[in-house]
């Protein structure tokens, strides 16, 4: 499987493979619009992403139809633990130094990474029945 | 592809999935001869489910239901493989090559499993071709199975391991949502106990 390729795990015909090669602009269009309606309709779909020289699977959040982008979480759950564990600690000393009212809960935003789908290797996988 | 002999479970989702998960299914016989279940339970020693029930009488009887092997999975398996062919499978083979490491192809090629583990999560994962995922943890240096994961995407044949997709494809499917997705691949398995015949080992 190629780089800008998305491969679907299919019954039938097998494992059928879409192509965002921007040199056919036909068949680029049809896999946007494939790719999107998979989203739509609850297929995973997993991209190759690199994270500090790392290669890792994440699951696509959305899709960019015109723009033929895969729409991410930006998250990295080990530097977010190590992040949270730093903010207790402070939250700890600062309390020991001075009790202070505690500031207002916020909600922390996930920020979203895109990736051009003719550069990222991509899985689709169905909706699952279980086992 | 729905078989003779076979329930297919679909995915309710799917068009038709309703109806097409009737075909095949069993008839449901109902027999008022005043029996009442009373509970049933697992056997670890047995390894088999046992049924406890009150008869018409009052008095209570049980028996076990099943077996400690899992030979009827290993044939029913076998008989859906009608299912599937040549062809799909070594395509799905073909794109797990691409996703996998020379020595982990070689495992899968040559036993129809490999293990993977986590980076997320530290769980190592052993994939089998026909079987569901064992979910393997270090504790206190010795290896603690968590339990097999089984799923298939779109539909599987009741009571076997057999899936609506090629062998392999189940396996990538695994792998994939290990990798991508791992809560969501523990949530939507179901997660056998390794000492039930489901569970394969």
């Amino acid at each position: 499987m190629n780089i800008g390729q998305v491969g679907i795990l299919n019954v039938g015909t097998g494992d059928t493979k879409l192509s965002f090669d921007k040199s056919n602009p036909a068949e680029r269009i049809r896999a946007a619009r494939i790719v999107a309606d998979m989203i739509r309709r609850g297929y995973a779909l997993m991209v190759e992403v690199e994270r500090d020289g790392v290669k890792a699977f994440q699951r696509v959040e959305k899709f960019d139809e015109e723009k033929c982008e895969y729409i991410i979480a930006d998250f990295d759950p080990i530097t977010a633990q190590q992040a949270d564990e730093t903010e207790v600690e402070n939250e700890q000393s600062q309390i020991e130094d001075e009790p202070a009212p505690r500031p207002a809960t916020r909600l922390k935003k996930t920020s979203k990474k895109n990736l051009a789908a003719e550069s990222t290797r991509a899985v689709a996988v169905p909706r699952r029945a279980g086992g | 592809m729905p078989l003779e002999g076979q329930r297919l479970i679909i995915e309710p989702k799917f068009p038709n999935g309703k109806g097409l998960s009737e075909i095949g299914s069993p008839e449901e016989v109902v027999q008022d001869n005043g029996e009442i279940m009373r509970n049933s339970f697992w056997s670890t020693q047995q390894r088999r489910e046992i049924l406890v029930w009150q008869n018409a009488d009052g008095s209570i009887e049980w028996g076990a239901v099943g077996c400690g092997h899992h030979f009827d999975y290993d044939l029913h398996t076998l008989m859906c493989s009608q299912a599937w062919g040549i062809e799909q499978e070594s395509n799905a083979v073909k794109t797990l090559a691409a996703l996998v490491n020379h020595h982990q192809f070689r495992q899968y090629m040559l036993t129809g499993m490999f293990i993977e583990t986590s980076k997320r999560s530290g769980v190592s994962y052993m994939f089998r071709r026909l079987k569901p995922t064992v979910a393997i943890k270090e504790v206190n240096g010795a290896m603690k199975i968590l339990c097999a994961l089984c799923l298939h995407p779109i539909a599987y044949y009741a009571g076997s391991w057999a899936g609506a997709m090629c062998p392999t494809d189940d396996v990538l499917a695994h792998l994939m949502l290990m990798r991508g997705d791992e809560p969501s691949f523990w949530k939507q398995s179901n997660q056998h106990p390794a000492w039930k015949p489901e569970a394969g080992l």
